[in-house]
């Protein structure tokens, strides 16, 4: 992209899709579903994606899709198994303590948009040969190498973590039969038994909504 | 302008039309060379089969999200759409030569399984959300491979641009060099089109699925985003593996033209032969067998990009 | 104008019908699926024309209501060897089979181009249970679980998940008696949680089905084998052609089917039986699961036991079938899988058997007591078995499910063979308009 020759079209498009990511959010809250409300964030994320391409960073942008697809789709599967009312079929209070929130909401919006109106920012065209893709690998497999690989890193050993502990089979039997270690003597107390009430039941949780 | 805006547009809208087309009259053809007998001719039926849905009422199920049930099979056209426009038919004609139109096509296939889930869950009808739920399960499994072997298409041509991974092939094309990304990107195609063997969001044994309560025109958009869809996978994988448009004595895009047949003919074979995976089967398929083949299609695409 | 032209071109397609199945009526089935001119759909929603085959019982005449009225306009209904709803105006009734075929086509041409009208709805267009609602917001009912919204308690996590993981909320509901899957006329209630059954209650068993008549002609007098062979193949291949329609086989679903209908004793299973081992059926497609235990096997009799292992068969007991060297073929393991191979290795030794009594012409020698395809008949014709699914299908995924369902033939034997009518039955549906519930 050249740098300040951006045509008409450019702007009406950034002006557009911010109104989109505005309403889009606003509408986040003010649904009475969460998958519609899970959505309704995916489009906004997209609205802000497709801005980040017209900022030149094609890279970032698309990505952008990629992921908030696949999160937003997670967040509404989940709480379709797991939520009494996802849907919205029965009318309910959608938001908690939202005096606190829309205070903090109206706080952070007078603060960034001072920010945004009043710093100075860099006024560093982008060069015109620039190749996003190029140095953003660049950047990620030089410089800042440790950082996006201990991430990485980090990201999996959790995601094998979440499963390992929810799973059922434990190290030494099943959870329903309460999977403990053998005893030090044969026969004896399983090693590192606590000493009284088990858990029980695992895990039969009915999400309250106080109304 | 015109160049910028309307001739992608129209690009896009023809092949999806032709491609759309071309998908129904093939799988016909398939169809009858393999025994199920056909009604009249195959170039009249899906005509016919499109006027029938378009005479039909949409109707209604009890309590629907009325707008995403009704807005999901154009969105599928789109994201369609938005994955044919991304096909390189030569060097200077494809609808839009991004810079990272392989990242472009796999935030479609992400994209697809919002839309996909959005279709089953919105109908407020069980055998809907079943099929709604089975894809997403499907979808995650894939995508992982989808991404691994389409980065060692771009290894070679150090780039994430289609006509670079094209242009690239022009000594050797990809499905030679690198043997395993061909049939483990067609069964990543099955997946993401719900087709044949891996059709678990619109299966027999849930009555149509996502699909079971759709009937009227909001059908006739689903059927078309999928033949659409099928188009647009052919045409990547066309253009990543069997060398796009390159090829002797014939103009560039009567060979994409070509080669996305080929692709479209076997996927459609696959459907047509196989029989549908349990997920449970499928799923471990993907993430114990398919998943490692594709970690190791890419160690192979990179120690070719090294040597 | 257009709106002509383009009824023109959709009245130039294959009829799609949804077929409510009642008493007998699934033998048209088989007619009807290898006609080119007539497509059976799945669901209500991708049908025009509603077709009603035999009579209906009183008991699920508010489903065919609902089905009936879930069709999209423009449809139209066809009864077969049924008595039409009498606030219905123009209902054709049909009563011969042969041609059955042409009068749905000529239903659905008619409907296209105007010439009969579209069907009215019968029930109101209302919800059937106003939304009820108390609190502040509008939400419903009283404690924490937030009301009865629709008439329909929210789904809850109810049942411990036999599955890993997070606890999934259940979903109970009732699939009715005119599901494509089920045996026809059956109707359960299912608690899933995700895709995985976590209950199974069967609330009307499934009607009871007819044979053809040389298994009962076999019970007065000697039937030669040849005949009463290739009855029982017809009956197997009917079977599997659910089982691979289910698995999404459809070229393979036709050509059992063509194979049924074509049968001789020069019919040859190898190269279906071929098809599907390559295809990956046995290995891929969803057939594990539903394990019969020996009490179980025991109970339902018939191929689902010999697959279980259990090898009895009545016909080990006749003279004639001892001449021709026959011993019963068995699996093990009793699943579906297992059942699957089962019906394959029976239609094969029942071809072998006819090929070879023909040749010979054998005929059977004892009476009173035959092996059906359903199980054994001695004094008593071998009773509905639905209760089996209640202690088969929780644990099972929806697609082994319904496998398991398509795989078992549970369904009681009719007391009179195809193509007669119901003796009793017949005259207690008539009742009244068909407006009062």
């Amino acid at each position: 992209m050249e740098s300040m020759n951006h045509g008409i079209g450019v702007d009406i498009a950034f002006l557009l899709l911010a109104t989109l990511a505005v309403v889009t959010g606003w509408r986040v809250f003010r649904t009475d579903s969460m998958v519609r409300a899970s959505f309704f964030l995916l489009v906004s994320f997209i609205a802000v994606g497709v801005i980040m391409i017209l900022l030149a960073a094609e890279y970032l942008g698309v990505a952008m899709f990629f992921m908030m697809a696949v999160e937003m789709t997670v967040m509404a599967l989940f709480m379709v198994m797991f939520m009494m009312n996802p849907a919205g079929l029965n009318p309910m209070n959608m938001v908690h303590q939202e005096r606190i929130a829309i205070g903090a909401g109206v706080a952070g919006f007078l603060v960034l948009g001072v920010m945004a109106l009043l710093a100075a920012f860099p006024d560093q065209p982008v060069p015109a040969g620039l190749d996003p893709v190029r140095s953003l690998g660049n950047e990620m497999l030089g410089d800042s190498m440790l950082i996006f690989e201990s991430a990485g890193l980090v990201l999996l050993t959790t995601m094998i973590g979440v499963v390992v502990l929810s799973s059922h089979r434990g190290r030494y039997g099943a959870a329903a039969e309460g999977s403990m270690p053998p005893g030090l003597e044969p026969g004896g107390d399983p090693a590192g038994k606590p000493e009284e009430d088990e858990e029980g039941e695992g895990g039969h949780h009915h999400h309250h909504h106080h109304h | 302008m015109f160049s910028e805006l309307f001739l992608p547009v129209l690009m896009v809208i023809f092949m999806l039309i032709v491609g759309g087309y071309a998908v129904a009259v093939l799988d016909r053809l398939v169809a009858s060379a393999l025994g199920t007998s056909q009604d009249g001719g195959i170039w009249l039926a899906p005509m016919a089969r499109g006027a029938w849905l378009l005479t039909q009422h949409a109707n209604a199920t009890e309590a629907p999200d009325w707008r995403a049930w009704r807005l999901a099979p154009a969105l599928y056209l789109a994201l369609a759409a938005g994955g044919l426009a991304v096909v390189p038919w030569s060097a200077s004609l494809v609808a839009t030569d991004l810079v990272t139109s392989v990242v472009l096509w796999g935030s479609v296939e992400a994209l697809a399984t919002v839309v996909i889930f959005l279709h089953g869950w919105s109908a407020n009808s069980l055998l809907a959300l079943i099929g709604g739920y089975r894809y997403v399960a499907l979808g995650l499994s894939y995508i992982l491979i989808s991404m691994f072997v389409l980065i060692g298409v771009a290894l070679p041509a150090e780039s994430l641009q289609f006509t670079q991974v094209v242009a690239s092939q022009a000594e050797l094309w990809n499905v030679i060099r690198q043997p395993l990304g061909l049939p483990l990107f067609l069964i990543v195609g099955l997946g993401m089109t719900f087709w044949g063997p891996l059709n678990l969001a619109d299966s027999t044994d849930l009555a149509g699925g996502t699909a079971s309560e759709i009937s009227g025109p909001p059908r006739l958009v689903w059927d078309m985003a999928r033949a659409a869809m099928l188009v647009a996978f052919s045409g990547v994988a066309a253009t990543a593996f069997l060398g796009g448009w390159l090829g002797p004595w014939l103009p560039g895009p009567l060979w994409m033209a070509i080669k996305m047949l080929a692709v479209l003919f076997v996927l459609l074979l696959l459907g047509r032969l196989l029989p549908r995976l349990a997920p449970e089967r499928c799923v471990t398929l993907m993430w114990v067998v398919l998943l490692p083949l594709s970690f190791i299609d890419l160690v192979w695409a990179g120690i070719g990009a090294l040597l | 104008m257009a709106v002509n032209w383009l009824r023109t071109l959709a009245s130039r397609r294959s009829v799609p019908v949804f077929p409510v199945l009642g008493m007998q009526g699934d033998e048209l089935l088989q007619q009807l699926v290898l006609s080119p001119d007539i497509e059976l759909v799945d669901s209500p929603r991708h049908a025009s024309v509603l077709l009603v085959a035999g009579e209906i019982p009183a008991d699920r005449f508010e489903f065919a209501r609902r089905v009936h009225d879930q069709l999209p306009s423009p449809f139209t209904t066809l009864w077969f060897r049924g008595e039409p709803w009498s606030h219905l105006e123009n209902a054709t009734r049909i009563d011969d089979l042969d041609i059955l075929p042409t009068a749905l086509v000529t239903a659905y041409s008619e409907l296209m181009e105007g010439r009969r009208e579209s069907s009215p709805r019968i029930l109101p267009d209302k919800p059937p249970n106003p939304w009820e609602g108390e609190g502040d917001f509008g939400q419903g009912g009283e404690g924490m679980m937030g009301g009865v919204p629709y008439g329909r308690p929210m789904a809850m996590n109810m049942e411990n998940d036999i599955r890993d993981g997070l606890t999934l909320d259940s979903l109970t509901f009732r699939l009715g008696p005119f599901f494509f899957a089920f045996p026809p006329g059956m109707s359960a209630e299912i608690t899933l949680q995700g895709d995985l059954v976590q209950t199974w209650q069967t609330q009307l068993v499934p009607y009871p089905q007819s044979l053809d008549p040389v298994f009962f002609t076999a019970r007065e007098r000697p039937v030669p084998i040849a005949e009463i062979e290739l009855a029982r193949a017809r009956h197997h291949l009917h079977r599997l052609y659910r089982g691979l329609h289910l698995a999404g086989l459809e070229g393979a679903s036709l050509s059992a089917l063509r194979l049924a209908q074509n049968l001789s004793t020069t019919s040859t299973l190898d190269g279906l039986r071929r098809y599907l081992s390559r295809s990956g059926f046995f290995r891929l497609a969803a057939i594990k699961g539903g394990e019969l235990g020996p009490e179980q096997a025991r109970r339902i009799g018939g191929p689902a036991a010999r697959a279980a292992g259990l090898d009895e068969d009545l016909r080990s007991g006749d003279a004639g079938y001892r001449r021709l060297g026959f011993s019963p073929v068995c699996q093990t393991g009793g699943d579906t899988c297992a059942r699957w191979w089962q019906v394959l290795a029976e239609i094969d030794q029942s071809l072998h058997l006819a090929r070879q009594a023909e040749r010979d012409d054998v005929t059977t020698s004892e009476l009173g007591r035959i092996e059906t395809p359903r199980g054994p008949w001695c004094a008593k014709r071998p009773e509905d078995a639905s209760a089996l699914f209640d202690e088969l299908l929780p644990g099972l995924e929806w697609g082994d499910a319904l496998a398991t369902v398509a795989s078992l033939d549970v369904a009681g034997l009719a007391d009179q063979p195809v193509g007669t009518r119901p003796s009793g039955e017949s005259r207690a549906i008539r009742g009244g308009t068909g407006n009062d519930v």
